[in-house]
């Protein structure tokens, strides 16, 4: 199950235990976005006893933001009951601005296994 | 007339400003304009973080007129938004109008930010992720504090003229040193 990218929102591919999300997120309605990724990602994680999100972005807005509190939420929390997780933010090398956000996620995660990783 | 022409194109090359856009703004024009921003910002300067920190600035400036403009016409909020090249870096303006009566709640919103240092901003920006969005705000109320965050600095100004309020918000990015 693929989502495409469009000019503003990131493509989502779904497969087996995994989500990957490339690109750049700043929708003109959010909810729009969230609603099908949310219930895709709940779908495929009730179905998994190992599951990998990798994050690649670019740019996301303030309004997206939220999004992404509420879906790392939602994987700790699945985390927390017993899935294991494993989340790749993957940012280029010299992007702070995508670096920090990963970090900053990070700091509030307690049950998923979080990576950094630069892509040069 | 062709003074005026003259004028406002004389008036752009000498403050450096290579982007405006003046009128009703949506959600699809930002769309369209935020293409050509970033074909102009890459054309400009290829060094990536300060032009996403420039296109980051001018995306929530531009959704804030959307939003909250008090001037508008159907879905679209009336404003302006422009980039210009500094002696250091970038400089990005938004003006619209807004409702006399939100004036004092923004100063005080904005004069706060102002004062906060990085990890100040950062705190605010994270306990306003867990909160939600305050009442009253379409987003996620983190607009303010991503411009903050995003700038080198960044200053607003209320003008009052023929019973308008007019609100100013400009944020600088300077190239590291």
């Amino acid at each position: 199950m693929k989502i495409p990218a469009t000019s503003r929102t990131p493509e989502v591919d779904f497969s087996a235990g995994l989500c990957a999300i490339k690109g750049e997120c700043y929708p003109e309605d959010i909810t729009e976005f969230s609603s099908p990724v949310l219930s895709h990602l709940k779908e495929g994680i009730s179905n998994a006893e190992e599951y990998k999100v990798v994050i690649e972005l670019y740019y996301f807005n303030s309004s997206s933001a939220k999004f992404f509190y509420d879906f790392f939420e939602y994987l700790d929390d699945s985390a927390c009951e017993g899935t294991k997780i494993v989340v790749v933010w993957r940012y280029r090398e010299d992007d702070d601005t995508m670096e920090e956000a990963g970090e900053e996620f990070e700091e509030d995660l307690e049950h998923v296994n979080f990576i950094l990783e630069s892509i040069g | 007339m062709n003074s005026d022409t003259i004028q406002l194109h004389e008036l752009m090359l000498n403050r450096g400003t290579f982007f405006c856009y003046a009128g009703p703004l949506s959600e699809e024009v930002l769309t369209s304009l935020s293409s050509v921003v970033k074909d102009q910002l890459t054309e400009t300067d290829s060094a990536s973080p300060i032009t996403n920190k420039v296109f980051s600035i001018f995306v929530e400036q531009a959704q804030n007129i959307i939003r909250y403009s008090l001037d508008r016409l159907d879905k679209s909020g009336v404003g302006s938004v422009s980039i210009s090249h500094t002696s250091d870096g970038f400089l990005i303006e938004a003006v619209n109008e807004i409702d006399g009566r939100s004036r004092e709640r923004l100063e005080e919103i904005l004069t706060q930010l102002k004062h906060m240092d990085a990890a100040e901003l950062k705190a605010a920006y994270k306990q306003r992720l867990k909160a939600g969005p305050p009442e009253g705000s379409v987003g996620a109320g983190l607009g303010f504090i991503e411009v903050a965050r995003r700038s080198s600095r960044f200053d607003f100004v209320f003008e009052e003229r023929n019973a308008q309020t007019l609100f100013l918000y400009r944020g600088w990015v300077n190239k590291p040193a």
